[in-house]
This record gives structure tokens, sequence and C-alpha cells, in this order.
């Protein structure tokens, strides 16, 4: 390196070999932010790490994949809006094609949940966070927020697409506002599925380090008590309603007997009929997977929330446990 | 300033010494089943530097960590941490202190600046802040050309070094390094230990660092705090220390008995080590003394070593003392 470069460069120049630039420990003297700051530092990143953002191009496969099918009936829904000549929306706010719902919230909270809290287990990266100024319970709540704020964008931008996707084709105000009035409630749908659905994922999540076996435990719970809810419900309605057909096979006299509630209490096995009854409950009228609960609506009310409780609880005991160990 | 306080075991809490401590324990006890005593009764100031906190595997070292941390409480004795309680003030003293576990806690897939960067946030730096003090961290630790590599693919050496910069990433007063040489190659330990060395005297911060090898550590502390069993053995100045930790190993092929009781006689204190014999070194007579019973009794000499005590017979010698301490 000769002077000139050196003078250049804004350095002293130096005596022919290169200059080892130890600046010493530079102690922090800048602010030092408290507790709620560290919390939402670490929502903000689990909040990014559950749609794999700041994650190699893997980690979006399945987030975005999923988003992607969430969408697609708000899009479907777009497009038959504008083209069909009477206008109106092919798809409810409220009970959103269930179907496909229920398969990408089950997809998404098997795959994502465990990358929220898995990965901090198997890495033992823990005694970290313990040993920052952090409470025990401050971990699980930012996770818990940040998870339920990434299955309410899943579940709510696409609504806002069915409503924005709705209203640039109806003509007028009152319209436009017929179409408000239903997104609302179908908004407040959402939420109980976000709230309920990452509160039980971030659970059996935190049983196990190994994301293979929490994906395997989430995706089993989720369906088996969706398809064990779906088929009694089946058995009992088919039984009770005396169709015009050939009559069901055996069982039918013991399925029949029971009617009123045969058929409205299955659902109460399952998260996502749960969170159905809940919303035909609190005067929901769209055909969702289960009958409307009718009198047995309070007991779907009842079981969300002793669902949602003792998934909080037992995420803050599971955490209280680890943070000890 | 006066001297370092000689920081002697045994009672003296308030006692002048102890006021400038970066570290004091009080009674400390730690019980987690009536039959599990980790911690007991442990009453030891740290001075500022750097402090090697030894004992044995299951010694409480670590337990001793996770209370001054607040992580854990005590079940009776109190702790002050750079002069905040750890029942009280965990929160505050967590924010002045950097803790660099002994077991692995690295995610793999991530890189070693997105690693300390995070944890500086944790810390309770802002963004841009975290930022730089990651870079600065990674810099010291010596791992600024491979930050941009993820985690998992560094060597073991590089794992604790990175272990060492998330510690340090919130510039803490205090460091509580547990057991940073487990696992390391001989070039490894001696480049960890420069580098705590360095930390402890040119960047200004006082390190407590655990190792259940008293050898290991004992080149770059200013003082020792041994504890076995959840009691304190001894809390010295590294000088002391060292002195008494000499000794000399004799291995005759016969005769071993007749030379003990001959050393014996001429006033050392020989005990049986495997196949030979320890003596404490006081001084150059003890090799001249050795010498003269090995020549005087006529045995055949194999191997005459000066070493280090392990920390275990220290454990053992000074236990006895400190029976007679405690009273």
């Amino acid at each position: 390196m000769t002077a000139d470069n050196g003078a250049a460069a804004g350095l002293a120049p130096a005596a022919g070999a290169g200059v080892i630039h130890d600046l010493g420990y530079q102690h922090y003297d800048g602010p030092r932010l408290g507790r709620a700051a560290i919390i939402r530092a670490l929502y903000w990143h689990s909040l990014r790490s559950a749609f794999g953002i700041g994650r190699g191009a893997k980690a979006k496969i399945v987030p975005f994949l999923a988003f992607g099918l969430m969408c697609l009936p708000a899009i479907a829904n777009a497009v038959a809006v504008a083209t069909s000549p009477e206008h109106t929306r092919i798809v409810d706010y409220d009970t959103y094609t269930y179907a496909l719902r229920t398969l990408v919230m089950l997809i998404f909270v098997a795959a994502q949940a465990p990358e929220m809290v898995s990965r901090d287990l198997r890495s033992h990266v823990l005694p970290l966070y313990y040993s920052r100024p952090l409470r025990r319970l401050d971990y699980p709540l930012a996770k818990y927020a940040a998870f339920t704020a990434a299955c309410l964008l899943l579940l709510e931008i696409p609504l806002i697409i069915l409503y924005l996707g709705t209203i640039v084709s109806v003509g007028g105000g009152s319209a436009v506002w017929d179409q408000t009035k239903a997104l609302i409630p179908g908004l407040g749908v959402a939420a109980l599925w976000a709230v309920l659905l990452a509160a039980i994922g971030l659970l059996l999540a935190s049983f196990t380090g190994r994301r293979a076996y929490a994906t395997g435990i989430i995706a089993i719970y989720f369906f088996l008590t969706w398809i064990l809810a779906r088929i009694l419900v089946n058995v009992a309605s088919h039984g009770a309603q005396p169709p015009p057909g050939p009559v069901p096979g055996p069982g039918h006299a013991l399925v029949a007997a029971s009617f009123p509630l045969g058929a409205r209490l299955p659902g109460l096995i399952s998260p996502f009929t749960v969170i159905d009854g809940v919303r035909q409950w609190l005067g929901g009228t769209n055909p969702g997977p289960i009958p409307n609960p009718g009198s047995a609506g309070v007991a779907y009310g009842l079981m969300f929330v002793l669902l949602l409780a003792v998934s909080l609880g037992g995420l803050a005991a599971r955490y209280r446990k680890v943070g000890a160990s | 300033m006066t001297a370092p306080p000689q920081l002697r075991a045994g009672p003296g809490p308030g006692d002048a010494g102890t006021a400038a401590a970066v570290i004091r324990t009080e009674a400390l006890t730690k019980r987690y089943t009536s039959e599990v005593t980790a911690l007991d009764g442990l009453t030891v100031a740290f001075a500022p530097g750097i402090t090697g906190l030894v004992g044995a595997n299951g010694a409480g070292k670590s337990t001793l960590i996770k209370i001054l941390l607040g992580l854990l409480p005590p079940t009776s004795g109190r702790a002050v941490v750079l002069g905040h309680d750890v029942t009280a003030s965990g929160e505050r003293i967590r924010t002045l202190t950097g803790y660099m576990p002994e077991h692995d806690c690295l995610p793999p897939d991530v890189t070693g600046t997105e690693f300390a960067t995070h944890l500086g946030r944790m810390s309770g730096l802002p963004a841009t802040a975290a930022k730089e003090r990651a870079a600065e961290s990674l810099r010291h630790v010596g791992l600024y050309e491979e930050r941009y590599r993820q985690v998992g693919t560094y060597s073991t050496g590089m794992k604790q070094r990175v272990k060492l910069a998330q510690a340090l990433v919130g510039d803490p007063r205090l460091l509580l390094l547990d057991e940073p040489t487990i696992g390391l190659d001989p070039a490894g330990r001696s480049s960890m230990l420069d580098l705590i060395s360095r930390i402890g005297t040119e960047f200004g911060i006082s390190i407590v660092v655990s190792s259940h090898l008293l050898g290991e550590i004992e080149q770059i502390c200013d003082q020792l705090v041994v504890i076995d069993g959840g009691k304190l053995l001894r809390s010295d100045t590294i000088t002391s220390f060292t002195q008494v930790s000499q000794v000399l190993l004799i291995e005759v092929d016969e005769g071993t008995a007749a030379l003990t009781a001959e050393l014996a006689a001429r006033g050392l204190q020989p005990r049986r080590s495997g196949r030979g014999l320890l003596v404490q070194i006081d001084g150059e007579q003890t090799h001249d003394t050795v010498r003269d019973a090995v020549a005087d009794l006529g045995l055949p000499l194999n191997r005459l070593q000066q070493q280090r005590r392990r920390v275990e017979e220290l454990f053992r010698d000074n236990g006895d003392e400190e029976e007679r301490g405690d009273g």
C-alpha cells in the first residue's frame, strides 16, 4: 500500500505493511429497552419466522402455499362477482369454504407451531432467553401473541380480498354497506379460529423438540377429532332426519332415539367444529360442518373457553417447568 | 485504593473486604428435595476481576450461577450481584450480566450474526445497536470472518466462541461463564482462556468462570472460589492458592511403605496416590528431603514429578481445614 492510497482512504500512511485496526472494546452507552420492548421484539421475530421470513427459502414453502390456497376462494369470488350479471358474492364471510379453511389451518398450524417453539427446545436456546431481562412467562406470551397474529393474517387477509373483490363490482353505497356488515362478523369468526388454534398448536408443539413429532402430534389430533366429529354428526343426522329413501343401517334405532342431542353434540369433539358451534350459537346462520347446536350452543361456548384455558394454562405450566430445569 | 481484599472462607459478611465485591452470598442454601442439597450455607464474596469457580461435577456450580442470575430462588440465605438482591431484582441483574451456559444452546440454522443480533435485542438493545454490538462481539471473539456462516457449520471452538459472543453482546458488567472450555481440544482451550483473560483485563468486565479443572483456569484467574458438595472449601487470591497446590509425586518400584515412614519421620506428610506417594512442596528443600530419603533407603526410584494437585485432592485437604475453621 502506498502513502497515496492511505491518504486517499483517509488513513494515516502506514509504514509499509498493513494496518491492524484494533479499535479496542467499546462500551455501549446507548439506551436499554425494558421488558415490554423485549417482548415486542421477540413477538416480531416470531411472527416473521411463522412465515419463514428471515429464514431460508425452504421455510417459506408451507406458509406461503397455505396463504395462496386460502386466498383462492376470494380470488375466484372476485372473478365470479365481476363476470356474473347479478354481481352476487359466492363465498360467505363467516364460513369461508370451511372445508378448505380447515385443511389449510390444519397444515399451517401443524407445520408452523413447531417452528415457533420446538426449534428453541431442540437447540436448548431457552436458557439464553431466561438469562436476559425477561420473566418466565414472557417467552410463551410473545410466542402465543405472534402465532395468533400469524393465524389471523392467514385467515383475515383472504376475507379482506373477498370483501374488496366484491365491493369493486357491486354498485352503490348501500350494497357496499351490506358487504361491510357481513364482513365484520366474518372477521370475528376468523379471530375465534386464530385464538384457539394457535393456543392448541403451541401447547402440543411445546411437548417435544423434534419438529417432525410435533407436526405429527398436531396433525393427528386435529385430523382425527375432525373426522370423528364429522362421522358422528353424519351418522346421527342421517338417522335422525326421517329422509325419504332407504333406512340407515344398524344402530339406527339407537341414534334416532337420541336425536336432539345426538347430532348436535359430536361437534364438541373437534376444535374446528367447536369454533363453528360457537359461530352458530352467536347467531351465524350459514350452514357449517355441524348442525345448528340450538339449545346446546352454550356447551360450545363453554367448550371453546375450556379448550383455550387448558391450552394456555398448559403452555404456561410447560414453560414454568422448562425454565426451572 | 486499598489492596485487593483477602477473601477467606468463614464468617465475615460486612467486613471491609466484601464492600467492593461483585457478588456476595450469605449462608446461601438451595435444596431441591429433602435429600438433594445443591448449596449448603455458602458465604463467599467475589472480587472484581476474573474469579474461577472450581468444583467437581455436581458441586453446585451451575446451581450457584442460576441463583445469581435470579432464575432459581434460594431456599434460604441471600445473594447480592452488582449491588442487587437476586430475589428482588433478578431482571436488573440480568440486564447487567452476560451468561454463557455449559451446554449446547445454539440453533444450527441461523448465522452467527443473526443469532447474536437477536440475543442482543433480547438483552434490551434497540435494533440498530443490536446489529452493531453483534458485529462488535463477534469480532472480539474472533468470528468476524465467519459471521455470515450458519452456526451449524461451526467447529466446536467456534461454537463456544459464539456462545461467548452472545453473552458479551449486551455489554455486561459481569460475565458468568459456565465451563467455557468444555469439549475443546488443548489449542482451543488455550485460545478460549486467552480470550477470557483479555475480556477480563482489557474490557473491564468482571468474570466468573466455572470449571471442574483447577489447573486449567488458574492461569487466568485473580481469585479462586472452590466449592464441594455445595459448601465453600476455600476462597483466596490466586497466589496463595498456587502455593498450596504444588505437590511432588514419588514412585518407587518397591518399599513404598518404608518410604512413607521415612518421609513422615523427616517431617513431610506423604499420602498414597495410586502406586505412588504425594508430598506437599514447601520450597526447594522438599525435593532434597525426598531425594535423601530415597537414597538412604536404597530404593529404586521410578518417578519424581512436580505437579499440581488435582482438584479433588484440594477438596480433601482443605475440607479438613474447613472443618476446623467452621467449628
